[in-house]
């Protein structure tokens, strides 16, 4: 049996409604995998994960009796976790604008062989390529950046990022369509910036 | 498909197969520092919701008495000039049949 199937989440809750300590730390330990991989794939510049995830799980707690049992409960925290982390992006000061000399060596020349080699297969520099699209979405508003983390490297639907935001599904199509100008406007800056 | 579009999308294809090797477990003490402080929280918090319900209860009672102390003369004196403010014909008057 799975760690997933042992663990009994609805039992977890109604202990924990009735303040168990012991059990609020299980659902912690349970929960934390899911909550760090949101965190880790939404992290403002400048914050532990561990202080953003504290801030989640302490959410989490605060708002218990909130929950109505209509969606499972992870989706649940998942969408706290996704509000939280976009609050905090939306406190930080804009990034200055994308410099080439920001950038590493080798991302320098990650970014330079995609912006003039045409080939169609991508990159072998995977992690590079990671730090790269962090640099590139850094340029974009918090929301905007967040659907296209969703959509283009979670690979989500519309529907499921409707459901982690709260955001309608003509809204997050309207901040995919802005992201993805900006995002176009971007690579050609650069583009004009590597030819002179 | 525009060239910029082509290019952000091998971009993300690649930034696709980075793994993250991160260790994914809570680290030692966290749960516990959390749970601890989320319960504490949710146990002072509630008594002093209520605390604040009865003190607020209790300062919108005096609010009310005072009230009714500083307007009692008005209360008792209401009926002579409502009778005084309306005349015989007055068609409000009459629909209230004051006079």
């Amino acid at each position: 049996m799975s760690e997933e199937e042992a663990f009994d989440l609805p039992g977890c809750l109604v202990r924990v409604r009735a303040r168990d300590q012991a059990a609020a730390r299980e659902l912690v330990e349970h929960l934390y995998p899911l909550v760090i991989r949101i965190v880790r794939s939404h992290l403002p510049r400048r914050v532990a994960e561990e202080d953003l995830a504290q801030d989640i799980f302490l959410k989490m707690f605060t708002r218990l009796e909130q929950y109505q049992g209509t969606v499972p409960f992870p989706h649940w925290v998942s969408r706290i976790a996704v509000t939280t982390c976009i609050d905090q992006l939306r406190a930080q000061k804009r990034r200055p604008e994308f410099r080439w000399s920001d950038l590493s060596e080798n991302e320098a020349q990650l970014l330079d062989n995609v912006l003039t080699n045409d080939d169609e297969s991508p990159p072998d520099e995977a992690l590079e390529a990671r730090e790269l699209v962090g640099k590139l979405l850094g340029q974009l508003k918090p929301d905007d950046q967040l659907v296209i983390r969703l959509l283009d490297l979670e690979q989500k639907t519309i529907r499921e990022i409707s459901a982690l935001t709260g955001w309608n599904g003509a809204l997050v199509k309207v901040r995919a369509f802005r992201a993805r100008r900006k995002l176009h406007k971007l690579f050609t800056a650069l583009q004009r910036k590597e030819r002179s | 498909m525009k060239p910029s579009e082509f290019k952000w999308q091998r971009l993300v294809r690649a930034a696709r197969r980075a793994t993250d090797a991160r260790d994914e477990a809570a680290p030692y003490g966290f749960a516990t520092r959390v749970a601890a402080q989320a319960l504490a929280a949710r146990e002072s918090s509630n008594p002093l919701m209520e605390r604040l319900a009865w003190r607020a209860l209790g300062v919108a009672c005096l609010v009310a008495v005072l009230g009714v102390a500083a307007n009692y003369s008005l209360l008792q004196n209401g009926n002579a000039e409502v009778e005084g403010f309306f005349t015989p014909d007055d068609p409000a008057a009459i629909v209230l049949e004051v006079s």
